[in-house]
């Protein structure tokens, strides 16, 4: 929330202090013709809405949000006091809709307001991370592969998929030596504490200021000398309100976030590994690869569901959604609805009906539907499509995954679960990336 | 080296997924007056895991939350139910004043079952609408109406002796035993309400049933299917009985058989708003209103009082004594013991509340629990006592009331939407319990029955909602 000029406060006693949005001048109440309208009334006896914090929501989502998908389109759970927004025209309204609903930075939930600046959508900043990462891809995943490829076995959730992102996040920040570990120790408590939970809250917030003192030398270092990393374009930028801090650094981390491209590696892998005929299809060519990756997202996609906010009052759905109301737009129960993709409890990797390109909101290229795994911004938001832009967020993820992969499998040969193991997707906690977390498998080396 | 330290993060990851540490949390029972230890900052900060607010514990146990509450985080961010959580006087006090900055829009919580409603309007429609209502509810019009109440609660005394060997009326040597809530509190509300609106008597049954399913349903529980029907038919009651009365209407009696004037509906029939006179659909939900209102607070006010009370014989004797005291002694159970724990309101506008800002739009829970139990405020919250100075126990003001160190409390709200029914219920509750107390002997609560805490001797707190049932042994 932005600062509040002195003259806009309203009135101020006990420590409260009002204060107008800019721009409305309204009774800030409803008329009571709007009012009449409003007879919610609805009954919704087929799911609780404690199940949708339950241990089973937390292994297996799917069969919940599909009573929901079914039955309540726009449900109203008033436990949390939040709107679940389950079909998949319903959802990427919403996403694509920002004159109607926002997003609130992450910041917002650790109640930092003005805290640092996000500083991501910077062209440099941009241009950095997309060479960084190009750079990066393979290298880095021969040599994490190369530590367990003798080895004949190991757990492709921890020891690839988990461990890649975040190593990958320290080359392009050109991290030291040695500093790796405290880093993921840090940067994962700091994700995990935008939450309920108010140890892990605590912890996060902990860790936020951590990795705040841990960057300051980092940044003056840079500053002083830099070099073509990440971290090096950060501190360069010329933006508005002054030079660019250790606070903004991390609240740049901090909004975006390595789990699509985790969360992706370690569900494709779990898909493949548990469907061995999608496992031939996939590994033909590298086009089948980046199709499973695109299948992966649709079928279990990593982040289940993203929250949006109701800018003002507004009727979709056949409902009166309230001003601040938020909605919970479930990417897990959309990419599931039947009205868009035949058969969709299953893994199919070469996949008809789904679009194979990148996703841009309501638009569908070639008049096919996206599973939806990126909140889908507004058309155009990431800088994608002037030639001497970086590729968008999007494409750079989807192609280091499917170039990851790839060297897993020139690598190691015979690729399969091991005896026994039973794996399984869950989130650590309700809420968060649904994942899987143990990936047995043997191999024989190449 | 380096990589162990990223495996040692991601072992301890796949750790806490396999021991499903996200699952929902119960939370143990304390003694009454203690918190769980949910975890302290690196200050000793004690947190709050918002997961409380569902468990059992409390509901039986509310107070010592409340406090950390008032205490820590004054504005609490709730980021499982995506709310704030206001807890002290004089904030929540603020907020129900500012009728613009903290509205009442619907989002579902009760509208779906109490309908249209005051409760849910604001600024000058609000009060436009809740004077025709409210008139009813206070002064003469009621004053008229206390023999009527009187009688009522007779009656209903009367008809114990008829209910002897029921499960809620026993008698054995001399000494009789009664379930005061169901013999009594539940019903007597309804009834007073039925009779204050002038419906017919025989209508107090249905209305009594109508009246439980609604309660229950609020909220969108999972009784709310049925509290939905029941709002229904009591809506097609009412209104038949309402088109019957404008051609038709009626009139009140006092026990003399003497008119008192038109009853309320027939009055409502005759009223216009803005030169219109009201629909049928106005007139009905408001009428819903004042009967799912009616019920819950004097309920409680009555079961609480009487259970705290016997719970202090020095108090009760007190009271035994001089009549009068009934008003203190209601007005203290309302701030120890408030059957209704609070009101939600929505902020108009981006609003900072010590140093939390809220964005306009946000579901703001105005805790009335915590209030009557601010030390900043009350000396000594947790100790039930009528005679307790900081105590105003005067009229109810929708001003509120502080002067010289008293306070009035908050279980009806204070500010535009102070409950109108406040009067009418403070009646009920007094009137009904000097006609109890003329007609039991020696009374006292029967420790065998009554729900007994954690450590299995001491009584069960009352929590967050008023006592389920008061056992009372009395002397015949």
């Amino acid at each position: 929330m932005a600062t509040v000029a002195e003259d806009q406060l309203v009135a101020g006693l006990n420590g409260v202090v009002i204060t107008r949005r800019p721009g409305t001048s309204g009774p800030g109440y409803r008329t009571y013709e709007v009012h009449q309208r409003e007879r919610v009334g609805e009954s919704t006896e087929k799911i609780k809405p404690i199940q949708l914090v339950s241990e089973q929501y937390r292994q297996d989502p799917y069969a919940l949000l599909e009573i929901l998908r079914e039955n309540y389109p726009c449900y109203r759970n008033w436990l949390s006091n939040s709107y679940w927004i389950t079909r998949y025209d319903d959802v990427t309204s919403i996403f694509v809709d920002e004159g109607n609903f926002e997003t609130r930075p992450k910041t917002w939930y650790y109640g930092l307001d003005n805290f640092g600046r996000d500083l991501r959508g910077e062209l440099p900043v941009l241009v950095a991370q997309e060479r960084g990462i190009d750079h990066n891809a393979a290298p880095l995943a021969e040599s994490i592969v190369g530590e367990f490829a003798a080895r004949g076995e190991s757990d492709l959730a921890r020891e690839f998929a988990a461990r890649y992102p975040l190593e990958m996040l320290g080359r392009l920040l050109d991290l030291p030596d040695g500093d790796i570990g405290g880093f993921a120790e840090r940067y994962w408590r700091m994700q995990r504490g935008i939450t309920w939970e108010p140890n892990a809250q605590q912890s996060g917030l902990v860790a936020l200021n951590d990795l705040v003192s841990y960057f300051e030398p980092l940044v003056e270092a840079r500053r002083a000398n830099p070099g073509d990393d990440m971290l090096s374009a950060m501190v360069g930028l010329d933006v508005e309100g002054g030079a660019v801090s250790a606070a903004d650094v991390v609240v740049t981390l901090l909004e975006g976030d390595h789990q699509t491209l985790h969360g992706a590696l370690a569900n494709m892998w779990f898909l493949l590994m548990t469907h061995p005929d999608q496992f031939e299809v996939a590994q033909t060519d590298n086009r089948l690869l980046k199709v499973a990756y695109l299948e992966t997202l649709r079928h279990s996609a990593p982040v289940l569901s993203a929250e949006r906010f109701a800018r003002h009052e507004v009727e979709r759905f056949g409902k009166l959604i309230p001003e601040g109301a938020q909605l919970i737009c479930s990417a897990a129960a959309a990419n599931r609805d039947p009205r868009i993709f035949a058969d969709p409890d299953r893994f199919i990797v070469d996949r008809r009906d789904m679009c194979q390109r990148e996703p841009r909101g309501q638009y569908r290229a070639d008049g096919l539907a996206s599973g939806i795994a990126f909140g889908l911004g507004p058309p155009s938001r990431h800088p994608a499509i002037p030639e001497d832009r970086p590729r968008s967020l999007y494409a750079i993820t989807r192609d280091t995954a499917v170039r990851a992969s790839r060297v897993l499998l020139d690598m190691v040969a015979d690729l399969r679960l091991q005896e026994g193991a039973n794996p399984h997707l869950a989130s650590l906690r309700v809420g968060e990336m649904h994942t899987c977390w143990k990936l047995p498998v043997s191999f024989s080396k190449r | 080296m380096i990589m162990s330290s990223v495996a040692n993060v991601l072992e301890t990851l796949a750790e806490e997924e396999a021991e499903g540490l996200g699952a929902q949390k119960e939370f143990p029972l304390m003694p009454e007056g203690q918190a769980v230890d949910m975890g302290h900052a690196e200050d000793g900060t004690p947190l709050i895991d918002p997961r409380i607010f569902d468990s059992p514990e409390f509901f039986r146990n509310p107070y010592p939350y409340y406090r950390i509450l008032r205490d820590h985080y004054p504005v609490y961010h709730d980021k499982l139910h995506n709310c704030y959580w206001v807890t002290r006087y004089d904030d929540i006090t603020e907020c129900y004043f500012d009728d613009e900055g903290f509205n009442t829009i619907p989002k579902g919580s009760s509208s779906g079952v109490l309908g249209n409603t005051q409760l849910e309007l604001s600024g000058i429609e609000h009060r436009r609408r809740r004077n025709l209502y409210g008139q009813h509810l206070v002064g003469q019009s009621l004053k008229a109406r206390i023999p009527a109440i009187e009688r009522l609660a007779e009656e209903m005394i009367a008809d114990w002796d008829k209910a002897v060997g029921s499960e809620w009326v026993t008698e054995k040597d001399g000494v009789r035993t009664v379930a005061l809530g169901k013999a009594f509190a539940n019903e007597f509300p309804i009834r007073v309400v039925c009779e204050v609106l002038g419906f017919p008597k025989e209508a107090q049954d249905a209305f009594y049933y109508w009246y439980n399913s609604m309660m229950s349903g609020l909220g969108g529980s999972e009784t709310h299917k049925q509290g939905l029907e029941a709002r229904q038919h009591l809506e097609d009651y009412v209104a038949e009985i309402v088109e019957e009365r404008r051609v038709k209407p009626t009139y009140l009696y006092d026990n003399d058989g003497n008119p008192v004037g038109k009853d309320i509906i027939s009055k409502l029939c005759e009223t216009k708003v803005d030169g219109d006179f009201l629909s049928t659909e106005e007139i009905t939900s408001n009428i819903a209103l004042v009967v799912g209102g009616g019920g819950e607070t004097t309920r409680g006010a009555i079961l609480n009082m009487w259970y705290l009370l016997l719970q202090h014989p020095d108090q009760f004797a007190a009271v035994s004594a001089d009549e009068s005291l009934w008003d203190r002694a209601f007005h203290e159970t309302l701030r120890h013991s408030t059957p209704i724990g609070g009101q939600p309101r929505h902020n108009s506008f981006d609003v900072e509340m010590h140093g939390v800002t809220i964005p306009a739009g946000s579901l703001c829970q105005m805790v009335d629990f915590s209030a009557n139990h601010d030390e900043r405020i009350f000396k000594d919250p947790e100790t039930f006592d009528i005679f307790r100075e900081d105590l105003y126990s005067g009229k109810l003001l929708r001003s509120g009331y502080r002067k010289d160190g008293k306070c009035s409390h908050m279980a009806f709200g204070v500010g535009p939407h102070l409950c109108p029914g406040a009067w009418i219920s403070h009646q009920e509750a007094t009137v009904g319990s000097r006609i109890l107390h003329k007609h039991m002997k020696n009374p006292r609560v029967n420790l065998e029955k009554m729900p007994k805490d954690i450590d299995g001797k001491s009584l069960a707190p009352i929590g967050l909602v008023s006592v389920r049932e008061l056992w009372l042994d009395y002397d015949l």
